[in-house]
């Protein structure tokens, strides 16, 4: 008997299991049943508020990330984008950048510039302590700048930007002259390098520096924990405790946001926010500052016909991804340069290839075609890393959209190393979509790339990112230009010519910026929106 | 007992062999793991460097005997995601998944050998049709959306526990308990479901046998057949197929362990494939292999205990 209860009970529980669950999310995607729904979300509310009262009371915060850091934690060293997101809490430089894109004084506390633009004397704020509690002095500060610009494990667009450098001397206790042999327009940029105390050699694994934080320990795929740094030179922080929880999978930050187990998680898409309770949280929607785009091999046949890109350019409707793909939300683009970078961004690209309607775009792309030999359309493969869901979508509906022009593209999904190593370093590809960020914020860093000279090989053997081998000798010379002027007005106006010749050359199809969709838990102000891939825990309290 | 020897010789040979392939497959499939460290933007000089660092310009069989006398010598290597060494790295992740996959299999069993029997006792009854759709059902349903369905009702609506909130076993056993619970129910769904047929279909074959048919031709109650003869009868496939479901279970974990956020050995597993971190995928692979291998053997000695028959076939 008891045994057809225990069989009993469990059939019962679990097909009550399978209803609660379809229905719930049925309700909720539909917005649907309004009486059950604002049951479940008062319950709900109720539940996931003694949670956090608890957090808030202790004044810690938990945030949801999709990637675990890289392997060496040394700011010079570290590459991935999600490292430096968390990093950027514990970090400083001799300036920083604020929420605008602007480098504001940091670990000094004044810079005067010479009138030639070459000599730099920077004052050493006063008290700037490390986490280790050694007060930060000259030789910190050389050591660093030397070691980016020396070490061969540092980021090269880094490195080579401070080759400029000719010498760094102290005079005085407080001021450090630094000479450089021909004017750097973005020397500020690259100065928000990390300041590290000299000599400490553990790093990689027990990070110290100067930010409102300090790095306490992380568990491998498990968590990252920082900590308030009490005596910390500037505005301090608010919140005591962060804890950084890793999860790759997007269902299970979801899941642990509605459970309570999280506060907050950035880069969410706009059908995953949906799925979120919205009295629980806030959607703060920023940018992702980055430059999607369908990348074609300039190289490869047949997008070595500058006819054809245009083709591509006029066929692919951007508006219509952002609607398919991303519930309409996205900034769309013309060239290399995303929109929240306001001081290169040109607006005036971004409709270059559109014209009134979809379908004229399409007419006029068949005409391009026509006059390229490909009348009939052609085959093509586009390559996209499959654990970027929205460039694969991206990829898919572009697929679509180059039916109609008589264009057979076919999706080959790759595996991220994969991608890295054959696609990106190989350029064994006829187009992919990605996007492409700015490391350092300088338009060089998201305009060099497309020159020649980073398009063939070096001496050594070495070759650059241009890794859709654009190939423009007007380019070329428009970037010798910049690099020389040294009027930061006179060298805007050249970057800005450089994406244009990007942009008429048409070099890819430059789509969007996506949007970057943040859930904060109610009660947790402050979010703070940079032009970089960073999250500012710093500015984040509870209420 | 040269049974016994001549196992553990089977085992330690497959492992290797297993070590073997997993290497090998690394340097077929594309992707390098100095250029997975660097990032894109990395430079051939920069990625030479690295590679010299982690012993990556060797020859294949260089790096790879390098790798087995390590692991013969108990130096599992450094990660190359952590810079740690892997023993230290592994062992936590280890802890968790055990203790998940041994909760699992307990439900199993708990579950399935009474589900079993009445299954059979009742396979001519009104409700059969009820019975097989759900064990079906069961069958099908991905590990992925169950896990969903498992959080979002137990941990998000009844609040049993908080779903992407893992506790530490140091610190809170009972907590980690119950939350490697509802994961384990997950993995044991389906592989409950699996049993209770087979054990049905087993004791009902066993049941058609002459000797049942006599035993209650001859006034014995049929109940007391089946659970003194029959079952007793039918426990050498079920033992082999609990055997399956050991080593099965482990790897049904590592869907089960991402929805969850739990940080076991699964999730760890398929990170390192994806960071390229050789060394911990190799120690990995082996402790799986190994886990496979045993619970196959496990089960083959207990049922040589269970049914002394058997050994007779050891000997071919």
């Amino acid at each position: 008997m008891k045994k057809r209860i225990l069989a009993g009970i469990l059939a019962v529980s679990m097909v009550g299991a399978l209803l609660t669950g379809c229905g719930k999310g049925a309700s909720q995607s539909a917005d649907a049943a309004p009486a059950a729904g604002t049951e479940e979300a008062a319950e709900a509310a109720d539940g996931t508020e003694t949670a956090t009262t608890e957090r808030a009371q202790a004044n810690e915060i938990v945030i949801g990330i999709a990637q675990d850091l890289d392997q060496s934690l040394d700011p010079h060293y570290a590459v991935a984008a999600g490292t430096k997101e968390v990093m950027f809490n514990v970090f400083e430089g001799l300036v920083k950048y604020d929420p605008n894109g602007d480098t504001i004084p940091a670990v000094a506390s004044e810079v005067e510039v010479s009138d030639d633009g070459l000599v730099y004397t920077f004052t050493l704020r006063d008290g700037v302590k490390f986490h280790n509690g050694d007060n930060v002095d000259l030789d910190d500060v050389i050591y660093s700048i030397q070691r980016c610009k020396d070490d061969p494990k540092v980021n090269p667009q880094t490195s080579t930007g401070l080759q400029c450098i000719e010498s760094l001397e102290k005079d005085g206790d407080n001021k450090l002259v630094m000479t450089l042999s021909e004017p750097n327009t973005e020397l500020m940029s690259l100065l928000t390098l990390a300041i590290l105390p000299a000599d400490y050699d553990k790093q990689d694994t027990a990070p110290i520096g100067t930010g409102p934080y300090k790095y306490i320990g992380r568990t491998a795929q498990e968590s990252v924990e920082l900590e308030r740094f009490a005596d910390y030179w500037g505005t301090p922080a608010n919140i005591d405790k962060v804890t950084y929880k890793v999860n790759e999978k997007a269902e299970g930050l979801i899941m642990g946001l509605e459970s309570g187990a999280l506060d907050l998680v950035s880069h969410l898409s706009s059908t995953q926010v949906a799925e979120l309770n919205k009295d629980d949280f806030n959607i703060e929607q920023g940018t992702m500052n980055l430059v999607q785009a369908l990348y074609l091999n300039n190289e490869a046949a047949p997008f070595d016909n500058e006819l054809v890109r245009q083709a591509l350019c006029y066929a692919v409707d951007r508006q219509g991804i952002l609607d398919m793909a991303f519930d309409g939300y996205g900034f769309l683009i013309g060239s290399n340069v995303f929109p929240a970078f306001t001081k290169y961004f040109d607006e005036s690209l971004t409709d270059y290839y559109t014209l009134e309607t979809p379908e004229a775009g399409k007419e006029k792309a068949k005409e391009l075609l026509a006059e390229a030999g490909y009348p009939n359309g052609f085959d093509m493969v586009i390559t996209v890393p499959s654990n970027y869901a929205p460039h694969c979508d991206t990829a898919e509906v572009i697929a679509e959209q180059l039916k109609e022009v008589g264009i057979n593209a076919t999706l080959k999904k790759v595996e991220w190393e994969s991608w890295v190593s054959d696609t990106y370093a190989g350029r064994n590809f006829q187009a992919t979509v990605i996007g492409l960020t700015a490391d350092p914020l300088t338009a060089r860093s998201l305009l060099e790339r497309f020159t020649t000279a980073q398009r063939v090989e070096d001496a050594e053997g070495n070759r650059g990112n241009n890794f859709i081998n654009y190939n423009n000798a007007d380019y070329d010379a428009l970037f010798e230009k910049a690099v020389k002027t040294y009027d930061d007005e006179e060298q805007t106006k050249i970057y800005k010519e450089m994406e244009k010749n990007l942009t008429e050359h048409a070099a890819s199809v430059y789509i969007q910026d996506m949007a970057d969709m943040v859930a904060v838990r109610k009660g947790l102000s402050g979010l703070t929106f940079y032009p970089l891939y960073v999250l500012d825990v710093s500015t984040l309290k509870w209420n | 007992m040269k049974y016994v020897v001549r196992r553990i010789l089977a085992l330690i040979i497959t492992m290797i062999m297993v070590s073997f392939l997993a290497f090998a497959a690394f340097h077929i499939i594309s992707g390098d793991p100095a250029r997975a460290i660097l990032g894109m933007n990395a430079t051939e000089s920069q990625l030479k460097v690295l590679r010299q660092e982690m012993g990556l310009d060797k020859p294949f069989m260089v790096q790879y005997l390098n790798w087995l006398i390590g692991f013969f010598t108990g130096n599992l290597g450094i990660s190359y995601s952590y810079r740690q060494p892997v023993s230290e790295l592994i062992a936590p992740k280890l802890k968790v998944t055990l203790l998940m996959v041994l909760i699992s299999f307990v439900i199993i069993i708990v579950c399935s050998v009474p589900l079993g029997l009445r299954a059979a006792q009742k396979s001519r009854g009104r409700l059969e049709w009820l019975r097989t759709t759900i064990i079906q059902l069961c069958m099908a349903v991905p590990a992925f959306f169950l896990s969903i369905l498992v959080s979002y009702v137990f941990g998000i609506i009844f609040k049993f526990f908080t779903p992407g909130d893992f506790p530490k076993i140091e610190k809170d056993l009972a907590g980690a308990v119950k939350y490697l619970f509802f994961a384990a129910v997950c993995i044991a769904i389906p592989r409950i479901a699996m049993a209770v047929r087979m054990l049905k279909s087993t004791l009902i074959e066993e049941m058609e046998k002459d000797y049942v048919r006599t035993a209650i031709s001859r006034g014995n109650d049929r109940t007391e057949v089946l659970k003194k003869h029959v079952l007793k009868n039918s426990l050498v496939p079920t033992i082999t197929f609990l055997g399956q479901t050991m080593a099965e279970i482990v790897g049904g974990s590592i869907v089960v362990e991402q929805v969850f956020g739990i940080p076991g050995m699964g999730r760890f597993l398929v990170a390192s494939i994806s960071n390229r971190d050789y060394p911990v995928v190799e120690a990995l692979v082996v402790i799986l292999a190994f886990w496979v291998i045993l619970s196959g053997t496990l089960a083959d000695l207990i049922n040589q205990k269970i049914d002394p028959r058997l050994k007779l076939g050891g000997r071919a």
